[in-house]
C-alpha cells in the first residue's frame, strides 16, 4: 500500500495546501466533497473497518461517478480523517480488508492461486484485469462489462446503513440513494480498462464478466449470522435497539477474482452437397455406435471451428435428406453457428477451408459459398423452408416392362395432388395424419438397355416423402407411382438434384 | 435438333425420342422427353446439368432383374403359424423403429376356399377397429391390445375365420381400404392387403419374439417356395 508521502499517478498529495494550489477540478471536487461529509458518520464506520470508497459512497449526497477513479484510496482516507484523530488506526486498517465490499472497491483480490493482489490504482487494477482477459485468446474492438459480487455485499451493507440509522436517523444524506458496489466498481474500473484493453466499451456481441466470490465461508463481514440475527431479534422485542460494534466481524481475505470473457455466436452461411450414400446429415450415434460413415455436420463444422477457436458449434440447414440420399444440384443452405469464438476467420481463410472440404480424399461432402453472414441469417434460412419446391431424380424399377405411352401418362400429370399417410418409417415419432402434397411436374427418363428401370425426375411440394410415392408405402400413399402405372413399383435410389430458393 | 420447351407441353402426345445436342459421356442412357434450355447466355447452365447427369448415372451400377422389394429391404419378416386354430397363419413385418405390420400369409386357410376372400369387417370383439382415432406423437386413444385380441374377421363364400393381432402393443391403424377393396387380401396380402399396424412396448416385444418363427423356418415348415 502506498504510503501518504508519494503520490499515487494522476493525482495530488494529501496536503491541502498542494491541492489548492496545483488543483485538477475533478480531484479537487472530489476533496471538497470528501471535506463535506457527517465526520461522525465517516468516524465511525472506517473505525468499524469500512473502506474510505465504501464510505464516502455510503454517506455522500451525490452519486459517486467516475471523478473517484483517479483519486488513491490512501489519498481519500486522508482527506477523511480530520488532522487530530488518531493516526494510530489508519496504519493496520490500511490492511484490513472492507467489511462492506470485501475487498472489491479496495482494488484487492485472491487469484487462482490464492494469492493476495493488490492495486494502488485503478490503472492498475485495469492493467491486471486485462492480464485476466487476455489470457483467454479473444480478438475484440468492442466490450460489455458485466459485474458479480457476493450476495453477502448486499447483505454487509444493509447491515451497516441500518447501523448507521440508529445513530443518525433524521440526517439527510442517510436517505439518498447509494451507489451499489457493482455500480461503483463499474465506474472506477471502466475508463481505465478501455484504454487498457485498447478498446470501446458499449452493450457489443463481447462480454467481459469479473466475477468476485467469497474467499471462504467465515469470511461475511458485516452482516448477520444466524445466531445473531436471533439475538436481535429477541432483543428488539425486549426494547433494545442497537446493534453493538463488536458484532461486525473482522474479515481477512478479500474476494477471489475469476474473469470470463463470452463472445456472442457467431454465423457462417454456405450450400453444401451430399455425395455420399452412407453420410447422415447430422451426427446420428444409437446405441454408442454411429450409423453411416460420417456427418455433413462434423465435416462442415469440425473445420470451422479449429478456424474461430470456438468452444462449440451447432449445424442448422433448410430442409435434410436420408443417409442414403444424394444432394447434388445447387446445394442445400445451411448455417453454422460458432458459440464463444476467439477471433473470426477472414473470407480468405473460409475460402481455404471450403477447398479443403472440396478437395478431400474421401470426397463424401461439397461446400460452396462459404462465407461469413450476420443477424439476416435465420431469415435466409427460412426461404429455404415450407413453401419452397424441391426437385429430385429417382431410380425406379417396375414389375412390368416400360412402354411409350408411359411416357405421356407420367409426363402429361401436372400439379397433381397425392394423400400421404404418415410413412411406417417415421410413424413412431410423427403424428398419425394424412398430408396432401403437390408433385408439380415429372418426367421419364429412359435407361438403355434395360426396359423396367428408368430415371424419373420430379418436382414437388416442400414435405413430400418422395420413396413412399414411389412405392406406395404398402397403399398408404395415394396415387403413387405403381398405381398410376397400374403395376409394382420399387425405388432404388434418390438424388436431390434442386433445393429451390427465393432468388434462385 | 432442339425443341423448345413450349412446343413438347403444346403437344402431350408427341413423345420421341429426342437426341441432345451435346453428346452424353455415358453411353448408357438414351435421353428422352427432356427438358431443354433456351439458346442465349445459357452454355454454363448446360454444362451444370451435364455435370448433374453425369453424377446421377454413374452411380448406377448393375441392375438387378427383380429388385428387393421395399418391405423386404425396410422390414424384418415373422411369421406365426395355426395361430389359436389350425389354419390360421399370419405374418408380422417388424420395422427397426419397433412398428409392426400384420397380415395374412400366404398359407392361411381362408386363401384355399373357392373365391377367396369376399368380405372384411373390423367390427368385432368390443368396438369398430376401423373407427379408431389415434392422434399425437404419443399416440393417444390407441387401443391396447393382447395378442390375441381379435382384430377383424374375413369372410369367404364358405366361412369366416378372425385375424388376431399376434403382437401385444398398441393399435395404430388398420387398413380401412380393405372393406371397400376386400380383393386386396387375395391379390397382395403381403403389400396393399396388410391388416393393421401395431406398436408393442420393446420389452413385450422381447418376449412375444420367441413365439415366432423366421421366414426360412415359415419356409420349411409349411414347405412353400415363396
Amino acid at each position: 500500500m502506498s504510503d501518504e508521502a508519494k503520490p499515487a499517478s494522476g493525482d495530488l498529495a494529501g496536503l491541502p495546501n498542494s491541492l489548492v494550489a496545483h488543483g485538477d477540478i475533478r480531484t479537487r471536487r472530489v476533496y471538497e466533497a470528501a471535506r463535506s461529509l457527517h465526520s461522525g458518520a465517516v468516524k465511525d464506520l472506517l473505525s468499524l473497518g469500512v473502506c474510505e470508497r465504501c464510505t464516502f459512497r455510503l454517506v455522500v449526497v451525490e452519486a459517486f461517478d467516475s471523478d473517484f477513479s483517479s483519486v488513491a484510496a490512501s489519498t481519500l482516507r486522508s482527506w477523511l480523517e480530520t488532522g487530530d484523530d488518531e493516526t494510530g488506526s489508519s496504519e493496520p486498517s490500511c490492511s484490513r480488508v472492507c467489511i462492506v465490499c470485501l475487498g472489491v472497491l479496495q482494488f484487492v483480490f485472491s487469484d487462482a492461486k490464492e494469492t493476495v493482489v493488490k492495486s494502488d490504482s485503478s490503472s492498475d487494477y485495469a492493467a491486471r484485469i486485462t492480464d485476466l482477459v487476455k489470457q483467454d485468446g479473444h480478438v475484440f474492438d468492442s466490450f460489455a462489462l458485466e459485474v458479480s459480487v457476493p450476495s453477502t455485499v448486499t447483505e454487509n451493507e444493509r447491515a451497516v446503513l441500518s447501523h448507521l440509522k440508529v445513530k443518525y436517523s433524521t440526517e439527510a444524506w442517510l436517505q439518498s440513494e447509494k451507489t451499489s458496489v457493482k455500480d461503483a466498481l463499474k465506474v472506477l474500473v471502466l475508463d481505465p480498462l478501455r484504454a487498457s484493453l485498447g478498446a470501446k466499451s458499449d452493450s457489443s456481441s463481447f462480454a467481459i464478466r469479473l466475477t468476485y466470490s467469497k474467499a471462504s465461508d467465515e469470511a461475511q463481514g458485516a452482516s448477520e449470522t444466524t445466531h445473531e440475527r436471533k439475538k436481535r431479534k429477541t432483543d428488539e422485542e425486549n426494547g433494545s435497539n442497537c446493534r453493538s460494534e463488536n458484532s461486525f466481524e473482522k474479515v481477512y481475505e478479500p474476494c477471489v477474482l475469476s474473469v470470463h470473457c463470452n463472445m456472442m455466436p457467431i454465423f457462417f452461411s454456405g450450400r453444401y452437397f451430399k455425395y455420399s450414400r452412407n453420410v447422415s446429415q447430422s451426427r446420428w450415434i444409437i446405441d454408442d455406435e454411429r450409423m453411416g460413415e460420417s456427418s455433413v455436420e462434423e465435416i462442415i463444422g469440425g473445420n470451422i471451428l479449429p478456424a474461430c477457436l470456438g468452444d462449440s458449434y451447432k449445424f442448422h440447414a433448410a430442409g435434410r435428406e436420408d443417409i442414403d440420399v444424394r444432394m447434388l444440384g445447387s446445394g442445400r443452405p445451411f448455417l453454422i453457428e460458432v458459440q464463444n469464438s476467439r477471433q473470426c476467420p477472414s473470407q480468405q481463410l473460409l475460402t481455404e477451408i471450403e477447398e479443403k472440404i472440396n478437395n478431400s480424399e474421401k470426397k463424401l461432402v461439397g461446400v460452396k459459398d462459404l462465407r461469413f453472414i450476420g443477424s439476416q441469417c435465420w431469415a435466409m434460412m427460412r426461404e429455404g423452408e415450407a413453401e419452397k419446391q424441391k426437385q429430385y431424380a429417382a431410380l425406379v424399377w417396375i414389375s412390368r416392362p416400360l412402354e411409350d405411352t408411359d411416357f405421356n401418362s407420367i409426363s402429361s400429370l401436372k400439379e397433381l395432388k397425392i394423400l400421404q399417410k404418415t410413412p411406417i418409417r417415421v410413424l413412431h415419432r410423427r403424428s398419425p395424419l394424412e398430408r396432401e402434397r403437390t408433385i408439380h411436374w415429372m418426367k421419364v427418363e429412359k435407361i438403355k438397355g434395360n426396359s423396367n428401370y428408368f430415371l424419373l425426375h420430379l418436382c414437388t411440394q416442400a414435405g413430400t416423402y418422395i420413396k413412399e410415392f414411389v412405392h406406395g408405402d404398402l397403399g398408404r400413399t395415394s396415387p403413387s407411382m405403381g398405381s398410376i402405372l397400374g403395376c409394382r413399383a420399387e425405388i432404388i435410389q434418390l438424388d436431390v438434384t434442386d433445393v429451390k430458393m427465393g432468388d434462385s | 435438333m432442339e425443341i423448345q420447351k413450349t412446343e413438347v407441353l403444346e403437344n402431350p402426345e408427341v413423345e420421341a425420342i429426342i437426341e441432345l445436342t451435346k453428346q452424353n459421356q455415358s453411353e448408357e442412357v438414351e435421353h428422352c422427353d427432356e427438358l431443354q434450355v433456351a439458346e442465349e447466355g445459357e452454355k454454363p447452365r448446360d454444362e451444370d446439368e451435364d455435370e448433374l447427369r453425369n453424377l446421377l448415372l454413374s452411380d448406377i451400377g448393375d441392375l438387378p432383374i427383380s429388385p428387393p422389394s421395399a418391405t423386404q429391404v425396410n422390414f424384418v419378416s415373422y411369421f406365426i403359424t395355426d395361430f389359436t386354430k389350425s389354419g390360421h397363419d399370419q405374418y408380422i413385418y417388424r420395422h427397426p423403429n419397433g412398428l409392426c405390420v400384420i397380415g395374412l400369409a400366404p398359407t392361411h386357410i381362408a386363401f384355399k376356399d373357392e373365391g377367396g376372400i369376399t368380405n372384411i369387417d373390423f367390427n368385432v370383439g368390443k368396438s369398430d377397429r376401423s373407427v379408431l382415432k389415434v392422434s399425437g406423437k404419443r399416440k393417444k386413444n390407441a387401443m391396447r391390445s393382447e395378442s390375441n385380441t381379435a382384430l377383424c374377421k374375413v369372410s369367404t363364400a364358405n366361412d369366416s375365420y378372425i385375424v388376431r393381432c399376434c403382437v401385444k402393443g398398441s393399435l395404430l391403424e388398420v387398413n380401412e381400404r380393405l372393406i371397400k377393396q376386400p380383393h386386396l387380401l387375395n391379390s397382395s396380402a403381403d403389400r396393399e392387403g396388410y391388416i393393421a399396424i401395431i406398436m408393442p412396448r420393446p420389452a413385450d416385444w422381447t418376449k412375444n419374439k420367441e413365439s415366432l418363427m423366421t421366414l426360412e423356418e415359415y419356409k420349411e415348415k409349411k414347405g412353400v417356395s415363396l
